[in-house]
């Protein structure tokens, strides 16, 4: 009996946690897009195959996320992005960056190559105060990997369920069973 | 225990939804003015155990109680979950609104089964052989729910078996949880108010 019991408790252990709600969202990152995949619980999405589609369903390319949940998409065409992945068990993530802001990320990839440039002259000039492109995409970078555990913080705290909500749901199932009642009532007082 | 929206083929989402309205039609009928206030209750208690969650070992699980509600309801388990079903999608995202229907269908339906099963047997004999058969009703529903989502997502494309051991096997707990649970509310049930049952057999 305790040796089933173990062999459960292990059949149990390796599976993703059946959390209710899948949590998906895309950012902007340079010239790339990035993303996160996961649940609501905090479990995240690793190894996961992201499908990454056109508006009109045609498939773009394919993408697999890191063992946090993440994944980086760099854009070739400035049409809305849709990222899709199947977390098994009825799970499954969909989340689409608009047009404008894929335009926006290849206007930024445009520019910084124009930038570079320019960049270059100035240090050759000696002035101090400038930053090379490399040393911005470092600070870029740098802000981003600070910026990750707010997002998700942020991430959690939309899904968090507060006791407002609940008394609200629960006022709502009053108020039906109140509005049966009435029903029940006048059929009762009818008859 | 909740599929979301865009899981599921569409025959599959219309066929759940038209299941889950015939079943909330006969659960409506059968529903009369004294078992309005049972139905009201297990609706919002099926509404707030899913927030509640056991932590075991690394995930934790979420109550779903629809034994319970079945065993106590009959067919009026239907718009009774269905009540609760609806308010956790709005409120929580849970599930969806278009997987309304199929998820209705996939809770409901183990609870009508199980009090169809298990509901004489619990009215009969004293109040502990009631307990453990309610015991017995509460961890069926959990298994014949876990059995219809695997068997909606088998529909929609997933390959069968790999879907229903997962969500069978990560649902052991919560089988154990609430056949216990349900038990000891069928004693105390069928010690206080043994006409609850009784009741809900005859109808």
């Amino acid at each position: 009996m305790k040796h089933l019991v173990l062999i459960l408790a292990l059949c149990c252990a390796p599976l993703p946690a059946l959390a209710h709600k899948v949590i998906a969202g895309v950012f902007k990152s340079g010239d790339a897009i990035e993303g996160e995949i996961g649940f609501s619980n905090g479990d995240m999405a690793s190894e996961t195959e992201v499908i990454v589609t056109g508006p009109n369903g045609a498939e773009l390319g394919r993408v697999v996320t890191d063992t946090d949940g993440f994944f980086v998409y760099t854009p070739n065409s400035a049409i809305a992005h849709t990222f899709s992945a199947d977390l098994g068990a009825g799970h499954v993530a969909q989340v689409t960056m608009s047009t404008e802001n894929v335009a926006q990320i290849l206007g930024e990839a445009a520019s910084e190559t124009l930038k570079s440039s320019p960049d270059v002259k100035v240090q050759a000039t000696g002035s101090v105060a400038s930053l090379s492109h490399e040393e911005q995409q470092v600070i870029a970078k740098a802000v981003r990997d600070e910026l990750r555990p707010l997002r998700r913080e942020i991430a959690a705290y939309r899904e968090r369920n507060d006791l407002q909500t609940i008394l609200g749901g629960i006022g709502y199932i009053v108020g039906l069973f109140g509005l049966g009642f009435y029903m029940a009532a006048r059929r009762k007082l009818a008859a | 225990m909740h599929i979301v929206d865009g899981a599921l083929s569409n025959p599959v989402v219309i066929g759940g939804a038209v299941a889950a309205a015939s079943g909330i039609a006969l659960g409506l009928r059968s529903l009369d003015i004294d078992r309005l206030p049972t139905a009201g209750v297990l609706s919002a208690s099926f509404f707030v155990a899913s927030l509640i969650h056991v932590p075991i070992g690394p995930s934790s699980i979420h109550l779903i109680l629809n034994g319970m509600a079945g065993l106590l309801l009959g067919w009026a388990a239907f718009p009774a979950l269905f009540v609760g079903l609806l308010l956790q999608a709005v409120f929580f995202g849970f599930g969806g609104l278009t997987v309304l229907g199929i998820n209705t269908v996939n809770i409901a339906l183990p609870a009508v089964v199980a009090s169809v099963l298990f509901g004489r047997l619990i009215a009969r004999g004293t109040p502990l052989q009631g307990a453990i058969w309610g015991g017995v009703g509460g961890a069926f529903a959990i298994a014949a729910t876990t059995g219809m989502v695997a068997v909606s997502l088998a529909l929609s494309g997933d390959e069968f078996l790999p879907a229903a051991k997962l969500v069978f096997f990560t649902h052991i707990p919560v089988m154990a949880i609430e056949a216990v649970l349900t038990g000891f509310a069928v004693l105390l049930a069928r010690k206080v108010k043994p006409e609850l049952f009784v009741k809900g057999v005859t109808t």
